[in-house]
């Protein structure tokens, strides 16, 4: 069933309706632990084009997910700044998008629901939400299972309507905290195939933290590799490779042997 | 055949026990009066049904009994809420709730004949006030334990504050306050009957009881019992339904 991505002629990107130029400049984040700050982020600059795919890497503990919490709008208290199209962020925004490694679906309303819920504060008519709704069960292919409560889907199936839910506001930047990092081997392979047909389809900015070097090197433009304790910037590798990709291809192989090189070795 | 033993399972054991009732009562003189025969239970339904005793005392109970369960409900839940969502109002209700909850129901009974007489009034303040407790306790956990990680979503989302409530924090509380009106139910017609017992005026279950007891007719009593019995069992079997419906998108363990 994932045959498309291969099949499908990319269609023309929407960059000028979709802007989504991410800029961080100097960020840092501490924690206080009993009192004592406990630094998670330290100077962290990085610069994303509208309509990249930045992937980031890194040990455990290297405040990766702490990075995207701050760029969502979930942590208030940082030093440094964040810009997205040149202006700074405040709070949450329809604009800014995530899915998180659990689905987070609410559980007591169906899928057609949960995805329609994002549509709350738009003032479309119903009838059009609806229809957006049809639109993004159909394009996470969940067709059939939009009265399905969460807890009757597969892990996998359960983080397409979430990732359907993330994309419905047709939101600038896109983050992704892991969302296949719970999922088994084949349903990942699958998913990561799914999200970068998705992806070339939509043309947003997305931002994905994952544990998994070759799922950052087969879906991102820039492959960002974190240092923990305090989490910072080590590293980064441009893939320069166009979308969509093979899996096998043997420049990725490359990359791989050398980003494993820089995480493990020294 | 084994199948509709299955269904009739939950009949076996109050059937063995109507049957060592009826033995025991038959034993002699003694047991005829402690064991009333069923006979005996049977003619006093017949005898209050036609002289319309005992659906009038039944009605008032159950009128009283789901009046203050309703009352209690409703504002149970409007006060966990409150308390849940506005610090100030914890503060200002939290300690005065938890210990006025310390004092039996029963021991408020003296008071609130003393303040409001011991008539109908009285008598479903008692039984809201028996059904409050633990709707309170309920709907304040149900509200305060919503996950962080949903609140999240919610704020992701951009939803307005009653958006939060409406789709967010009610459903994700509604287990607990489920769970808080079906202990309720058990307390209303304790409070019911106990306070039909003390305050002695008007019809009601508890006032059958209390002539009867005067007038040694065992029977009626026995046959009171049975019906307050009945009238739970079917009160709770209507709120398990209907929780379940409500909760139906919970996956079943």
């Amino acid at each position: 069933m994932n045959a498309i991505a291969q099949h499908a002629p990319p269609p023309p990107a929407d960059t000028t309706l979709h802007s989504g130029a991410l800029e961080i400049r100097g960020l840092s984040k501490a924690y206080r632990i009993e009192g004592q700050p406990l630094p998670v982020l330290e100077d962290i600059n990085l610069k994303v084009r509208p309509g990249e795919f930045i992937g980031i890497v890194g040990a455990s503990g290297c405040g990766k997910s702490s990075l995207l919490r701050l760029i969502v709008g979930l942590e208030a208290e940082y030093e440094g700044e964040i810009l997205l199209d040149g202006k700074p962020v405040v709070g949450t925004s329809l604009e800014r998008g995530i899915v998180f490694q659990d689905h987070r679906l609410f559980p007591w309303m169906s899928v057609g629901k949960n995805i329609a819920l994002a549509l709350k504060n738009h003032p479309l008519s119903q009838a059009e939400k609806d229809c957006l709704v049809a639109e993004h069960i159909a394009l996470v292919n969940l067709e059939g299972f939009e009265n399905a409560y969460p807890h009757q889907l597969s892990g996998g199936m359960a983080q397409r309507a979430a990732i359907a839910r993330a994309l419905i506001n047709r939101p600038k930047v896109l983050l992704l905290d892991e969302p296949l990092g719970a999922l088994d081997a084949l349903t990942r392979v699958r998913l990561q195939h799914e999200l970068q047909r998705i992806w070339v389809k939509q043309r947003c900015t997305v931002i994905m933290v994952t544990h998994d070097i070759e799922e950052a090197l087969y879906l991102g433009d820039r492959v960002i590799v974190m240092d923990a304790r305090p989490g910072r910037i080590k590293h980064e590798i441009k893939v320069d490779l166009a979308h969509p990709r093979e899996r096998t291809s043997s420049l990725l192989q490359g990359y791989k042997e050398q980003l494993l090189d820089e995480l493990v070795g020294h | 055949m084994p199948r509709l033993l299955g269904k009739y399972r939950g009949l076996l054991l109050p059937l063995l026990l109507v049957g060592g009732w009826e033995y025991l009562s038959r034993q002699d003189a003694a047991g005829a009066y402690a064991f009333v025969p069923l006979s005996s239970i049977g003619a006093a339904l017949l005898e209050l049904l036609g002289n319309g005793e005992l659906l009038v005392n039944l009605a008032a109970s159950l009128a009283r009994t789901s009046s203050g369960l309703a009352l209690g409900i409703l504002f149970g839940v409007a006060l966990g809420v409150w308390m849940a969502l506005s610090p100030l109002a914890n503060r200002l209700i939290g300690p005065l709730f938890h210990s006025i909850r310390q004092v039996p129901m029963l021991g408020w009974i003296p008071l609130i004949a003393m303040w409001f007489g011991n008539g109908e009034f009285s008598k479903v303040l008692i039984v809201t006030l028996a059904a409050l407790y633990p709707m309170v306790l309920n709907t304040y956990q149900g509200f305060v334990h919503v996950e962080q990680r949903y609140r999240e979503v919610a704020q992701v989302l951009v939803l307005s504050r009653p958006q939060q409530f409406v789709h967010v924090l009610l459903p994700a509380a509604l287990p607990s306050i489920a769970s808080g009106a079906l202990q309720t139910l058990a307390f209303a017609w304790v409070t019911t009957v106990g306070s039909e017992l003390f305050l002695s005026s008007g019809a009601g279950l508890g006032n059958l009881m209390m002539n009867a007891e005067a007038g040694s007719r065992m029977e009626v009593i026995m046959l009171s019992v049975l019906c307050i019995g009945l009238c739970g069992y079917l009160m709770n079997l209507l709120f398990t339904r209907l929780s379940r419906h409500l909760l139906r998108w919970r996956a079943t363990r």
